[in-house]
């Protein structure tokens, strides 16, 4: 209960924040009317400072990128949202491969560098809203099993996929992150359209993983839903194996 | 030769014909009662034949009287006359070796006739591994039939297809694939059949034949998740990595006028892993 | 009273001697390792009662159907006549999915320790002259469990198992001349074909069973019959057996096992899940979820296919697909080399004697390095199957660790048979060699206040009833 109560006010701090957004980049386009330079907002100088401290060693101070670093031109709020806020930017070291973490920045400080980003490189996916209220379980799981269990896994708890990547376990997602990652297509993970998985789809979608997250081991213990190879070390190591033991205490040692 | 001989010649020659018989009853389509009636005579030939020769042609065997209880351990007289009454009774067969020829043939067409129901399990190949249901003209659809068009796919993105009023077969599930155009390095006979970045191959693994179900966008790599069988789709989806053999075959494609994407025949070569009759 | 006359009854009825006495008083070697082919034949008695009140319940049907059951995120989905009454005998049925459970954890278990036993016999030579028949049975058995689980793993029509059905296909579909005719006769034609799941139906609850329900009973009648191998006692003949009579000691003991097994099982089936089919989906032909990994059983099997290089043979015209030599001939030569292992052992030893003991592993170094060395390559083989759940775990790219495998899988059985072979010489010369007593030295205090070294020749013989004497000294 409290996680679904903390989902929704996620949920809705999310929808606040792209409000917000719309309206500063809004007052930012206004005041930029008679002079570009001057008369920026607090966020917008919050953002930058935050950008120029610890984006642009790789991203360039234009968002153009470096050879460390791809070129943030026409990424968007989604995908700068979804790399801030599930941790997985900034890198410590530009070789690593981004994983979910400890986010390194307040959601007011990702508000700033998301406009701010938005300013120097505009356009992209904006940040999708999700609904999970309104999805329908039967046809997230059906989206689920057709799109993503191929590599994330019938259960969503993750499996790796080759060239060293890993499709990560789905379940310390927010549903806006699932709709970003579904729209955005994260680093080796294909994007998604409204065309291929439409609103009620991504609404759907998000619905079934969160649903799954704490439903559907009506059989006990879930042993990581990771399939046979769990299953097969439990029947050796703990049916055999207990077994065994008796045997060993019950019959002649010699 | 005796008469009770020729009897036991002649059901079991009676056997073998009707056995023959059923064989090619059963090819050209079958009949219940005729099946039924050749089976019996077929069977009914060797019984008949089988207990006319005991009772009539091994009158020299005669019964003996045996104690009843078990007898210790075998020794090695016991061993030796086991031997000698198994093969005694061998030679007593072989003896008439007309007969026995003829018991051979019976058993064989009776083996044959036996064996070609098998043939009910399954039909013929034919030629159904290198078609599918692909046509030129064959319109692209979703799993759920939604036709799908040159705006359905944003780069980076892919589905799969199916050709219209055939979703979800399995021979002929397609995965489509939209790349940055000047990013494909494909013949110049099979270009063509891409146009605009759009790209279809089968999605069926040249290896073992699971669903290629991962498209990894940044590498342009589609990999199989049963055994890792990796391949590039924009080179002609070559496998790079993993057990599969060959390619995956590719769909050639184009957009129709009304923007639909519409499939230009069948698949480049038949689709799945490799079979005898594959060239 | 009763007792009395009905083992008169038998006895006038079975035979002249007296049938019962001989064989109540029957005794069995009870050392604990030869009691695993017990836990594999208990296991198979909970396989029959689970699997018949699953068959009750289950409808090998493929055709289509609305899912209307309690199972909230399958609700209104198009599936099987098949997958809908599993997810009826997992959420419906009452103690419905306890018992697919435990069906399931028991046919894990069963193969498990059948394969235990197969190991327990191979390192104690119990296969020798004259058990060839019982080994020859027991590997048929794993063959014939193995296939009873690939069966009912396939039956309910999910995700996971359509996939693993399609490779079987595939691997068919690869034998040269006869593969395609082959695959459209077992398969019912080009896959997925409507004739399959009744067709595994009918090989899973009933040709398979029989087949089992016949080699154990052979099986059973051989070790009864030719009587059990044991580690025989000092002063008794190799003619005779030592162990614990049948009747009530062995007997009781059996049956406690039977209900320990029984009861792993149970507590399997209910408190851990497995097979969760509800999350895989209903079966379709154009997805495939990951990780997708067979029972273990099959992991080695999975194994080979994940390593094996992309060969595909090209001869006069036709192909021979690329599945043929990892999935047909590959484990066709290992099962039979494993069944004709007694012969091959025989003829290399030119042992054409009867043996009744059985054998410490240590007492045949080769036999028992082979053996470790298969031990260590199947398990490797097994790691390659589930590589991408390990790569997951271990936080290692799939494609490092695929070429790592490659090389231990040529490496490891080579310096596991070197090391087993030296262990078991070592412990073998240990065994036979007299007891040897370290060279005793004595310290012993000189005029000085130091000490000299006195080495005590005699004592250091190790002749202990010599030693014992010299301390009876004063």
């Amino acid at each position: 209960m409290a996680a679904t109560a903390n989902t929704e006010a996620r949920l809705l701090s999310r929808v606040l924040r792209v409000g917000l957004a719309v309206a500063v980049l809004g007052q930012i386009a206004w005041s930029f009317r008679p002079e570009p330079s001057s008369a920026q907002s607090d966020q917008q100088i919050q953002g930058r400072a935050l950008y120029e401290a610890n984006c642009s060693t790789c991203h360039a101070l234009d968002a153009g990128g470096t050879v460390n670093g791809p070129s943030l031109l026409e990424v968007g709020p989604a995908a700068v949202d979804f790399m801030l806020a599930t941790g997985r930017m900034p890198l410590a070291n530009p070789n690593d491969q981004p994983e979910r973490g400890q986010p390194k920045f307040t959601s007011e400080q990702i508000d700033a560098l998301i406009a701010y980003v938005g300013s120097i490189a505009p356009g992209g996916e904006p940040i999708p809203t999700v609904d999970t209220s309104a999805g329908d379980l039967a046809l997230g799981a059906q989206v689920f099993l057709n799109n993503c269990a191929g590599c994330h896994g019938a259960g969503a708890s993750g499996d790796s996929v080759g060239g060293g990547q890993i499709a990560p376990s789905i379940y310390p997602a927010s549903p806006t992150e699932i709709g970003e990652a579904v729209r955005i297509g994260p680093g080796v993970m294909p994007r998604f359209g409204p065309e291929t998985i439409d609103q009620r789809d991504l609404d759907s979608l998000a619905a079934y993983l969160v649903w799954i997250r704490d439903n559907g081991d009506d059989g006990g213990l879930q042993l990581g839903r990771v399939g046979a190879v769990a299953e097969g070390l439990v029947a050796v190591v703990v049916g055999l194996g207990i077994l065994i033991v008796v045997l060993r205490l019950t019959g002649a040692k010699r | 030769m005796k008469r009770d001989e020729r009897v036991v010649a002649a059901a079991l020659g009676v056997s073998i014909l009707a056995a023959l018989t059923l064989f090619v009853v059963y090819v050209r389509g079958g009949n219940p009662q005729a099946e039924g009636a050749l089976l019996a005579l077929a069977l009914g030939g060797v019984g008949i034949g089988l207990l006319v020769w005991a009772k009539r042609l091994m009158p020299h065997i005669r019964d003996e009287t045996q104690p009843r209880s078990k007898t210790a351990p075998a020794t090695e007289a016991d061993r030796e006359a086991a031997v000698e009454t198994m093969e005694s009774g061998v030679e007593e067969i072989r003896r008439r070796r007309f007969l026995s020829r003829m018991l051979i043939g019976a058993a064989g067409a009776l083996g044959l006739a036996a064996l070609i129901p098998i043939r009910s399990l399954g039909r013929s190949p034919g030629d159904s591994l290198v078609h599918t249901k692909w046509t030129p003209g064959a319109r692209l659809v979703t799993a759920e039939g939604t036709p799908v068009t040159e705006s359905t796919l944003e780069t980076g993105s892919f589905t799969t297809v199916f050709p219209e009023g055939f979703e979800g077969s399995a021979d002929s599930q397609a995965v489509l694939i939209r790349v940055e155009p000047d990013q494909l390095q494909l013949p110049p006979d099979r270009i063509a059949g891409a146009p605009d970045g759009l790209v279809a191959y089968s999605k069926i693994c040249t290896h073992a034949g699971c669903p290629l179900g991962l498209y990894l966008a940044a590498t342009h790599e589609l990999r199989c998740p049963c055994h890792q069988s990796t391949f590039d789709v924009l080179d002609g989806a070559r496998p790079v990595y993993g057990p599969a053999p060959k390619p995956l075959p590719q769909l050639p494609i184009e957009i129709a006028d009304d923007g639909s994407l519409r499939a230009l025949g069948d698949f480049s070569d038949p689709v799945g892993p490799g079979f005898w009759e594959q060239a | 009273m009763i007792v009395r006359r009905l083992v008169d009854g038998v006895d006038e009825r079975l035979d002249g001697t007296s049938f019962i006495r001989r064989n109540l008083g029957k005794v069995f070697p009870d050392h604990w390792s030869f009691m695993l082919g017990e836990l594999a034949l208990y296991s198979f008695v909970m396989l029959l009662l689970t699997g018949t009140f699953l068959s009750l319940f289950f409808v090998a049907s493929p055709a289509e159907t609305v899912y209307r059951g309690p199972y909230a995120p399958m609700q209104g989905s198009e599936v099987s006549l098949a997958y809908e009454s599993v997810l009826r005998i997992s959420f419906e049925v009452r103690a419905g999915l306890v018992m697919r459970q435990t069906h399931h954890w028991a046919a894990l278990v069963f193969v498990a320790s059948m394969t235990a036993h197969l190991v327990r016999v191979f390192f104690t030579g119990a296969f020798r002259k004259p058990r060839e028949l019982s080994w020859i049975i027991g590997v048929t058995l794993l063959v014939a469990g193995i296939g009873g689980g690939f069966t009912g793993y396939s039956l309910p029509d999910d995700l996971l198992s359509g996939t693993g059905l399609r490779i079987i296909y595939s691997a068919v579909l690869s034998i040269p001349v006869v593969g395609t005719w082959l695959a459209y006769l077992f398969f019912g034609g080009e896959f997925p074909s409507a004739e399959l799941i009744p067709r595994l139906f009918v090989m899973h609850i009933l040709l398979i069973p029989a087949l089992i329900t016949g080699l154990l009973s052979a099986h059973l009648a051989l070790v009864w019959h030719q009587t059990h191998t044991q580690f025989r006692p000092k002063g008794t003949p190799e003619s005779s057996v030592t162990g614990t009579p049948v009747w009530p000691k062995f007997a009781l003991k059996s049956v406690g096992l039977a209900f320990i097994t029984f009861a792993v099982l149970a507590a399997l089936g209910g408190l851990s899940q497995i097979n969760p089919v509800w999350l895989y989906g209903p079966f379709v032909p154009y997805s495939a979820p990951s990780p997708a990994q067979p029972d273990f059983y099959a992991g080695w099997l999975e194994g080979i296919l994940r390593l094996w290089p992309n060969w595909e043979f090209h001869v006069f015209g036709h192909t021979i697909g690329e599945l043929f030599l990892p999935a047909v001939v590959i484990p066709g030569i290992i099962f039979t080399a494993l069944a004709l292992w007694p012969f091959i052992e025989a003829r290399a030893k030119h042992d054409t004697a009867v043996h009744h003991d059985a054998q410490r592993p240590r007492d045949e170094p080769v036999r028992s390095g082979i053996g470790a060395a298969g031990i260590a390559f199947f398990v490797l083989l097994m790691l390659a199957g589930s590589n991408d759940v390990l790569a997951k775990y271990l936080q290692v790219e799939v494609d490092t660790l695929n070429g790592v495998l490659k090389v231990l899988l040529f490496v490891v059985p080579v310096l596991v048979y070197a090391i087993t072979w030296w262990i078991c010489r070592d412990l073998h010369a240990r065994d036979s060699a007299p007891i040897a007593h370290p060279p005793r030295v004595e310290f012993r205090r000189n005029a000085e206040g130091g000490f000299d070294e006195h080495h005590d020749e005699a004592r250091s013989r190790g002749d202990v009833a010599a030693t014992q004497g010299d301390r009876e000294q004063p």
